[in-house]
């Protein structure tokens, strides 16, 4: 018998075959339903979500269904039907989300400009013409009051994400149970609780600083748990490596464990800052929006680019929401970068070889 | 030769215990950390219980949570209201998302192709990540004009049902429109927690379905949904969570209505949300009216404190099918 | 009417079949021929295709990415791979169980006795006696009788195998196959499972693929060896009575094969 390998035959998958029959079905099932929906919408004059509910599911099902019962029997009809279903409900959602995006990136360009960039918006008022300011203020507004609030939620959730994995303790069940309670924690009263600690009693005005205290809370738990999953991903060999070298826990960390997670960590803080820098309510609770730049954390009013768009929305002409949605699009942007990078980061990579270090 | 029994060896207790003093540092101050969550949780529930204190022992915490008013004039403040109407956005907003979710997750798992299955993954994640204070702004910008036709055309159709009547004359401004806008913010995280269970379910279970002749309806509906079950509820819990603690976005489209309740008019330009209330009325808010929010605060963190619990619960509960 | 003794003798028959994943040929030139009333079981070393070949008699082959098949596998005279025909309808003729037990582990025992009727829509043959009967069938019934309503993953890998068989047997198929079904189990659920089989050959053909020589030799009349040398496509050395296969085969591999000079 000849048992050389033989090349695989083009008809190699009978059940792939459609009959003619059956595809001229299937398309004409298809096109039928979007046909007559067409008509009843452009042609008819019948308003669109009422075509899409009571015309085009209902002939769907049905067109779809027959074809479905012509081709495989009784058994074909449930099968079309969750076919239609699953693309129906899933496109339904899909216009809806796809009108956001589509809705910030054609109002957003519009308002785009280097000016509207890099300016402020001291001697704008709401009705003036986009040619004038911009959100250059609440871009370095954002970048400060985040930036302040990552530096101290960074050592404290890669402390905890370290005190999680690599102690023994027994209060580290209690402490998780207490990050997911905090994950919970709505940040709506995370800035009340930073305003009513500081500015009702008095102790400070509105500044940039206590919204960095407000974003803390809601940082901390995805910082902390990203870490500590990245940290148990290094596996115990390589810790075990460098005790049974006699390096101290200390250093076994910082120069085997730490630099294996690294990019894991790095993902944490990208994760985390990327959360808060959309936040708005802690912010309009704990920072006063003003006009004009304002570099001190510490005193005078800041604006954000969440509260920027809250602001220009809130008063209602056609310019400010015009400016609103520049700004939303710049603070998208943003985000965007900040999960693009997570993601680079935590790419699968190709084995590296690492220089030893001496 | 004598017999002794000899007593079993003492057992010593191994102790892993930091010995040089830099690793005493590097266990301390990991542990402090560790417990400065600890710290900062108990720090906001006595800072909000003790300010909140005044409005519970004045009002009465019943009073507070399902009477009716918030009023600065007469110092009565209750968020049944608000606290109904954070239930009933949320709740049509789930009850809008999880279909659609569920469809999008199937979608993606079972009937894609590879490569299709990467580009939605990403999408989805990607709209899982938009701020929703822009949802907040498309919600009022863009969607509420479409939403209040949808409205009208609803109570014109079926305003017979109770659920649908409208006596105010405008669409605008209501709970149906929140309950959409909510909608489309919780779909990204609820479908990428079903796909994610979607993904986990054993192959076999499927082969076995298939080999005894399901098709893919009867497979899904039998054996696949049953299975990730748990799973999709967890989810669906994770989208009440957020739902709930939503702020701007309800501020934006949805018209708040201290005195009376909107119990399910949900085309009625009126309804409720609490954070939305602590949000408006924190600016000018007198010193007993901070209190009240605070109580308000309070109130809702414990909600959605008690939701997520019952979400990590429900999917942590052994589920010794599934392949993690 | 429950176990139906079949009046005709039906044929189960793969003929010329080839497989390919992708570009690569991995099964060469099978014919092989299943009537009814009788147990084949299909050996060779590991990798050789015994799997992949019966997952060809089902049209479970189909489901894996990248398959190819020539070739043609006729159920009563009829190729199961023609245009018209629908590949559920073949299965509710030729059931599989698979290496591990797979019940649904939302189902109750019952429940998962007639999950196969529900799932191909057959929901009017839903009895508690065809419940018993399959049951009894797969020598499980004492142990699950008063326990029907549990959920099945509360019986042992060996019970949870006869279950799948008393699952598959609700369908009344004419053919069933079997992937190594012993091969994760404790001896004892084998020996059971063993003389289930030489229970059901009354009334079916059944195909299995075991890499226990032992247990060929215990529960099948006819036995094919597969074979496959590095790099080329799996074949069938030799296919014929057991007894044969065993201690007169033809085929020097055969030989060395059976008597364990190379696994």
């Amino acid at each position: 018998m000849n048992l050389e390998p033989a090349a695989r035959p083009e008809t190699a998958e009978p059940w792939a075959r459609t009959t003619a029959r059956a595809r001229v079905l299937q398309i004409a099932g298809s096109i039928l339903p979007i046909a007559i929906s067409l008509f009843a919408w452009l042609i008819a004059g019948v308003n669109p979500i009422v075509v899409v509910l009571l015309v085009l599911l209902p002939t769907l099902l049905i067109s779809i269904g027959t074809v479905g019962f012509i081709l495989k029997g009784k058994r074909g009809i449930p099968d079309a039907a969750l076919i239609v279903m699953t693309f129906f409900l899933g496109a339904f959602v899909m216009v809806l989300l796809v009108s956001v995006v589509w809705s910030l990136l054609e109002a957003g360009f519009r308002a785009l400009s280097p000016q509207f960039i890099y300016q402020n918006n001291t001697y704008v008022t709401p009705t003036d013409g986009l040619e004038f300011g911009g959100v250059g203020h609440a871009i370095i507004g954002t970048l400060l009051v985040v930036g302040l609030s990552t530096l101290i939620t960074v050592p404290l959730g890669l402390a905890t994400g370290v005190y999680l994995t690599e102690t023994r303790s027994n209060g580290r069940g209690f402490v998780r149970v207490i990050l997911q309670a905090m994950a919970g924690l709505p940040s709506v009263v995370a800035g009340l609780f930073i305003y009513s600690v500081f500015i009702v009693t008095g102790i400070s005005q509105y500044a940039g600083w206590l919204g960095a205290l407000a974003l803390v809370p809601l940082m901390l738990p995805t910082i902390s748990r990203v870490t500590e999953e990245s940290l148990k991903l290094v596996p115990q060999e390589l810790r075990n490596g460098a005790l049974g070298l006699g390096a101290s826990s200390w250093k076994a960390f910082f120069q085997v464990t730490m630099p294996a997670a690294k990019s894991g960590i790095v993902t944490a803080i990208l994760l985390g800052v990327a959360r808060v820098v959309g936040e708005t309510a802690p912010l309009l609770l704990t920072v006063f929006p003003i006009a004009g730049t304002n570099l001190n954390l510490l005193s005078g009013g800041m604006a954000t680019l969440p509260t920027y768009i809250y602001r220009f929305v809130a008063l209602g002409f056609d310019t400010s929401v015009a400016r609103a949605w520049g700004a939303a699009l710049v603070l998208m942007i943003l985000v965007g970068i900040l999960f693009g990078l997570a993601r680079y980061i935590s790419r699968p990579k190709s084995l590296k070889k690492k220089k030893v270090k001496r | 030769m004598a017999e002794t029994s000899s007593p079993a060896p003492v057992r010593r207790a191994l102790r892993v215990k930091p010995a040089t003093r830099e690793d005493k540092i590097f266990f301390g101050v990991s542990t402090a950390a560790g417990y400065s969550s600890l710290v900062l949780i108990i720090l906001i529930l006595i800072f909000l219980g003790i300010q909140a204190w005044p409005t519970f022992a004045q009002q009465g915490i019943l009073e507070f949570v399902f009477g009716t008013g918030w009023s600065n004039a007469e110092e009565q403040y209750s968020i049944g209201p608000m606290l109904w109407g954070s239930l009933l956005v949320a709740t049509i907003g789930v009850i809008l998302a999880v279909p659609m979710a569920i469809s999008i997750a199937y979608f993606i798992e079972f009937m894609a192709t590879p490569r299709i299955r990467r580009i939605a993954t990403l999408f989805i994640d990607l709209l899982a990540a938009i701020p929703s204070i822009i949802l907040g702004l498309w919600g009022l910008e863009v969607f509420s004009y479409v939403g209040a036709e949808w409205g009208q055309m609803l109570n014109a159709s079926l305003g017979f049902i109770p659920v649908f009547s409208n006596v105010a004359e405008s669409f605008l401004r209501t709970p149906f429109i929140a309950g959409v806008v909510i909608a489309v913010m919780i779909v990204p995280i609820i479908s990428s927690v079903t796909r994610e269970i979607f993904s986990q379910v054993d192959d076999d279970l499927i082969k076995a379905s298939i080999a005894l002749g399901g098709n893919s309806e009867s497979t899904f509906r039998r054996v696949i949904l049953p299975v990730s079950a748990s799973g999709i509820t967890g989810g669906v819990l994770l989208g009440l969570g957020r739902a709930l603690g939503e702020t701007v976005a309800i501020f934006f489209v949805l018209n708040l209505v201290f005195d009376s309740y909107n119990w399910f008019n949900i085309l009625e330009p009126g309804g409720g949300a609490i954070a939305s209330l602590i949000l408006g009325q924190f600016g000018e808010a007198t010193a007993s009216e901070v209190s009240a929010l605070l109580a308000a605060g309070v109130i809702l963190f414990l909600m959605t404190l008690v939701i997520n619990s019952i979400a990590a619960f429900i999917v942590s509960r052994a589920q010794p099918w599934n392949n993690r | 009417m429950m176990s139906k003794s079949k009046d005709q003798t039906f044929h189960l028959e793969a003929k010329d079949i080839n497989v390919w994943f992708g570009e690569r040929h991995v099964l060469k030139d099978v014919n092989l021929q299943f009537p009814s009333n009788q147990v084949t079981a299909l050996i060779g070393p590991s990798g050789c295709g015994k799997s992949t070949f019966i997952r060809t008699l089902n049209r479970m082959h189909e489901l894996i990415p990248t398959a190819g098949l020539a070739g043609s596998v006729l159920l009563d005279g009829e190729d199961i791979y023609d245009n018209a025909v629908d590949p559920s309808q073949v299965r509710l003729k030729v059931g599989m169980v698979f290496q591990k037990p797979n019940p649904f582990p939302t189902m109750s025992i019952k429940e998962n006795v007639i999950s196969g009727l529900r799932l191909s829509g057959r929901k009017s043959e839903i009895s508690d006696e065809l419940v018993e009967d399959c049951l009894k069938r797969a020598s499980i019934w004492n142990e699950a009788k008063d326990r029907l309503d549990e959920p099945a993953l509360s019986l042992s890998g060996g019970q949870q195998q006869r279950l799948c068989i008393a699952r598959s047997l609700a369908m009344n198929p004419d053919v069933i196959l079997m992937d190594e079904p012993c091969s994760a189990l404790d001896p004892g659920s084998t020996r059971r499972i063993e003389e289930t089989i030489l229970e059901l050959k009354a009334t079916m053909s059944i195909v299995i693929v075991t890499h226990n020589m032992q247990q060929a030799q215990r529960v099948a009349d006819k036995t094919a060896f597969f074979l496959a040398d590095d790099n080329q496509p799996g074949y069938v050395v030799e296919f014929g009575d057991t007894q044969q296969i065993f201690n007169q085969p033809v085929d020097a591999r055969t030989n060395d094969y059976v008597n364990g000079h190379f696994g």
